[in-house]
């Protein structure tokens, strides 16, 4: 942890990465870019995007991290990254076949010369949105199982941290998969520098890479520790509760199949699914805010990045962590209410702030307006009251967990 | 792990009860959002119930384009607005602007058609030319205009309108009551099928003015023209002239000079 705070502390002085302090936890302000992409390395096997415009020190900050976490010079970690373009290709990104074996007597087998990018343990895939929907598939794949193939051969890389970066759709970009996007854990914009940034920016004179030889370096068994680390950081249940609360607050909605939104095909709240329903227009409810339900997966990616921020932060993991990691975790996957975005304070530009104000409340409520329901739910289940009294009791409250999750668990029970 | 050990430490005792209130705050974020609720042709009271309480949401829907198919919400927004706002509302242009006003005043740069239709209070003024239908149905209360198209202030039962310059054909079509003013010159069939209330013409009146008229009093200053009165069963035109045939196939009524 300290090596992590000297290695903050370094990239602010040595002006190699001055951001804003976006990122609220409780009264802490700190920069969201940099934190998370520290939090994604503390991790293992998740994705972290950066997006931004030009310049925003997306690219330049995943691979100081890189040569900091993996001991290695800032020009190696730059040789390995991939990035997009669509003449970028599966042998080059990932491994070819070895051509001297066919020159070599004997030997049945197929050998594949993986890239130093695919061996790596640091992936970053730069500029992701320029490689055609085809190739986005190949990550997809790397994401999906941790595994590596090519020409039936199949390499493990083990333990990865990945990082992409993406510029918004300027031409000659392709929008990216939304199956890919589920497999992104965190998206964090990446902003210019402040007025106080580029000030502090100007004063540095030398080249990134000398400057990133002063960072300092983790030793394999340090990098290796990290993920350990943060699952020492015990979850609390009211974390738990409100997590799978917010998961429940997106994904149920009464009209989908099994009430549940993932399903839908074809039909959406933003194409008029929820005209009539009375939950429609209420701004307490979510459900009709948002196209998208969430997955588990997502439920997964809060749990460990609200950890790994609370040892970041060292604190413990409590709620004001998963208020201020939620959104970014949350917000990629999501479409919101058109009409909802347009209005202010959002502008139809501002997602990020729609999500973190849907979350928001899903959390508020959660802790205060569904103690009760919760509770009446939580002694039926351990059969402390009788499950007909308890959908008696349940079906006097209108709240969407309470009618389509709770009451339908009930009468199984039942 | 029992599942109320789980709930206990998650609210550690504290819980409190309140149901979703779904009927709190039914937001409206667009006209969409409007319409979808209470339809494209609205009754005003629907309307009002479900309007935001925030003025700046509602002055934000009313700078909306409301396109032709929530015209008629947008305008009765407007009316709400005017109601509502101490100061009188300023908008560039637009149909069914004032749709059902009832009090404030409302100020157009120049107006669509269907301005200030069934409104029974307030006022409406228009600095430049306003389309067809003008006050159509009005109630009570007055509008003011640069000029207009037809059928201005048709079925008109009371208020009063005046017109700085020329109203095009069909004004005051099937009026019970009300008075108009127009300091211009009027269109064809003017005043038709009138039953009551006056229509001043200040310029000259177009042909069949009074057609068919049952009731009321047309005054014009200039010319009538032709078949002025044609079968009016009742009421009274006085012209500075008239062009031929007028008064042909009469009932009733009275067809004068000015200085009769």
């Amino acid at each position: 942890m300290n090596k992590i705070k000297a290695l903050v502390a370094s990239l602010e002085e040595l002006r190699l990465h001055v951001g804003r302090k976006d990122l609220m936890i409780g009264d802490y302000g700190l920069n969201a870019q940099l934190y998370f992409s520290l939090a994604n390395a503390c991790l293992r096997n998740h994705a972290v995007l950066l997006y931004g415009g030009m310049g925003a020190n997306k690219t330049t900050l995943v691979n100081l991290l890189g040569a900091a976490f993996m001991g290695q010079p800032f020009g190696d970690i730059e040789n390995l990254m991939i990035s997009g373009h669509p003449e970028q290709t599966e042998e080059k990104m990932v491994g070819f076949l070895d051509p001297r074996q066919w020159s070599r007597p004997g030997g049945d087998a197929m050998e594949v010369l993986w890239t130093p990018w695919a061996r790596s343990q640091w992936k970053v895939i730069n500029e992701i949105n320029r490689f055609p929907s085809g190739k986005q598939n190949i990550f997809l794949e790397i994401l999906q199982k941790r595994k590596i193939g090519y020409a039936g051969k199949v390499l493990e890389p083990g333990d990865t941290s990945y990082f992409a970066t993406m510029n918004p759709d300027f031409s000659a970009t392709y929008p990216l998969d939304e199956a890919l996007l589920d497999r992104i854990s965190a998206c964090v914009p990446a902003t210019q520098p402040d007025f106080l940034g580029s000030l502090a920016l100007s004063e540095r004179e030398r080249a990134i890479a000398d400057l990133a030889d002063g960072l300092p370096r983790f030793s394999a068994s340090e990098f290796a520790s990290l993920p350990g680390c943060v699952l020492e950081m015990e979850l609390g249940p009211q974390v738990e509760l409100a997590i799978i609360s917010l998961l429940r607050d997106f994904t149920l909605c009464e009209r989908a199949p099994g009430y549940d939104k993932t399903q839908l095909s074809g039909t959406a709240p933003s194409k008029g699914l929820c005209s009539g329903c009375h939950y429609f227009n209420n701004p307490e409810a979510v459900c009709w805010q948002a196209d998208e339900g969430l997955s588990d997966r997502v439920r997964q990616d809060l749990r460990d990045y609200t950890r790994a921020m609370a040892f970041l932060t060292e604190r413990r993991v409590d709620i004001e962590v998963l208020r201020a990691v939620a959104p970014y975790v949350i917000w990629h996957r999501v479409t919101p209410n058109r009409s909802a975005l347009e209005r202010p304070p959002y502008y139809g530009a501002r997602r990020l702030d729609y999500v973190r104000d849907l979350v928001e409340r899903s959390i508020n409520r959660t802790l205060n307006e569904r103690g009760e329901m919760n509770m009446i739910f939580s002694r039926a289940v351990d059969g402390e009251i009788s499950a007909r009294d308890a959908i008696k009791e349940l079906s006097g409250y209108d709240d969407p967990i309470a009618r389509l999750d709770y009451l339908p668990a009930l009468e199984r029970i039942r | 792990m029992k599942l109320r050990h789980f709930m206990d430490d998650a609210y550690q005792g504290k819980t409190r009860n309140k149901r979703l209130d779904t009927r709190k705050g039914d937001v409206v974020f667009s006209l969409d959002d409007l319409a979808e609720r209470v339809g494209e042709r609205p009754i005003k009271a629907d309307v009002e119930k479900l309007v935001p309480e925030d003025d700046r949401l509602l002055a934000s829907l009313i700078s909306s384009n409301p396109g032709k198919k929530h015209q008629m919400i947008w305008g009765i927004l407007t009316s709400i607005a005017a109601e509502r706002s101490h100061q009188p509302l300023r908008l560039q242009s637009g149909n069914f602007v004032g749709l059902e006003l009832s009090s404030g005043i409302i100020v157009l740069e120049h107006g669509g058609d269907h301005v200030g239709e069934r409104m029974s209070g307030g006022r409406i003024f228009i600095k430049g030319e306003a389309g067809d239908y003008l006050g159509q149905e009005m109630v009570g209360a007055g509008i003011v205009v640069g000029s207009c198209g037809d059928y201005a202030f048709r079925n008109m039962r009371s208020g009063w309108g005046v017109v700085l310059g020329g109203s095009g054909k069909h004004t005051g079509v099937g009026n019970s009551g009300g008075r108009i003013a127009v300091r211009g010159d009027c269109g064809e069939r003017s005043g038709w099928l009138m039953r009551g209330g006056r229509l001043h013409i200040r310029g000259n009146a177009g042909d069949y003015l009074g057609l068919l008229m049952s009731g009321g009093e047309i005054t014009v200053i200039g010319r009538a023209g032709k078949r002025s009165g044609w079968r009016m069963k009742g009421g009274s035109i006085k012209a500075g002239s008239y062009g031929p045939e007028a008064g042909e196939g009469s009932r009733g009524g009275s067809i004068l000079g000015l200085d009769s």
